[in-house]
């Protein structure tokens, strides 16, 4: 800590209108009553009428507000676009993380369909069980980047088969949306028998969802690892 | 007992964090970050929201650490070239 450093005037200007700001909204913050137990109830009571399933966490994020993560997935997708736009004129086929380890790269062999079956089984199991589709999917794209750690320039990826899975996972997920609003009433409704609870075929259209979901971003996770991999040398 | 697990998580937050930020060295900071993170994932494990833990395992501790240290190695191989 250096406190010989002069304090700035619009620092300290700043700090004084935080501080007195600070003190102005604390009566709201004391008095803010929010019942938080209210909302939480009655969306539980909601879940087990219209999704039945098992974790109500999945069925709060893609039913009732599946709105928010279609915006999420078009944010992971936008912030995956600009990367590959930035970098693209870095690309280069030498991969400096090329290391010749025999036991990683025998071990990879072994390991690489055990993470992508536990990334399938994350993604499936998301409306029973912890998880879901964004954890899924980065568990698939980490599988890949091990792969690309072991095996270097032995193992690379196509980028058009990449971005044409990321395209119609995407278009998967707003075709469930818009058989929604032409079946049932709305956007992302439920148009699917909902099934008895706990069981792998409940929740109505959560797992459709969530599967088009983990394969779009570990689609776009394993672009992103790849991107910035393979940069080339700037001179 | 589990307040005092809580508890301890808490103090190894606070001082991860001061550590990672006053460390010199960056690949040892962004592998301190990488601690923080499996710390709260211990601490939303207990709080009772698995979800966010399993997020924050895959994404906090795995890929955003090891797209730091990329970024870390390939601006030193750089370094080390010129």
């Amino acid at each position: 800590m250096n406190l010989k450093k002069e304090i700035r005037v619009s620092t300290l200007f700043v700090s004084i209108i935080v501080s007195i700001m600070t003190i102005l909204l604390l009566p709201i913050f004391l008095d803010f009553n929010l019942t938080a137990t209210s909302l939480g109830e009655s969306l539980l009571k909601i879940n087990e009428i219209e999704t039945n399933s098992a974790n109500s966490v999945t069925s709060v994020v893609t039913y009732f507000r599946g709105f928010d993560t279609l915006g999420e997935v078009t944010i992971l997708f936008l912030s995956i676009f600009g990367i590959g736009l930035g970098l693209e004129g870095y690309r280069d086929k030498l991969n400096i993380f090329a290391y010749e380890n025999r036991l990683l790269k025998t071990a990879v062999d072994v390991l690489f369909p055990l993470i992508i079956l536990f990334g399938f089984y994350i993604i499936i199991h998301g409306h029973l069980s912890p998880g879901g589709g964004f954890q899924g999917g980065v568990i698939i794209a980490s599988a890949f980047l091990l792969m690309f750690l072991a095996k270097g320039d032995e193992f690379s990826i196509n980028h058009k088969i990449i971005s044409l899975t990321e395209a119609l996972s995407g278009a998967g997920f707003i075709l469930i949306g818009i058989l929604g609003v032409v079946l049932v009433d709305r956007f992302l409704g439920n148009f699917l028998p909902l099934g008895t609870i706990k069981e792998l075929f409940s929740g109505g259209v959560i797992p459709l969802i969530y599967i088009f979901v983990g394969i779009k971003v570990s689609a776009e996770i394993t672009a992103l690892v790849e991107y910035f991999i393979r940069i080339k040398d700037v001179k | 007992m589990i307040g005092l697990i809580v508890l301890a998580i808490f103090i190894t937050l606070i001082i991860l964090a001061v550590l990672i930020i006053e460390n010199d060295d960056l690949p040892h900071s962004v592998i301190l970050f990488m601690g923080f993170g499996l710390a709260s994932v211990i601490l939303y494990f207990i709080f009772s929201a698995p979800d966010v833990a399993l997020t924050e395992a895959v994404i906090g501790t795995g890929i955003s650490g090891v797209v730091f240290l990329v970024t870390l190695l390939q601006i030193r191989s750089r370094e080390i070239k010129r």
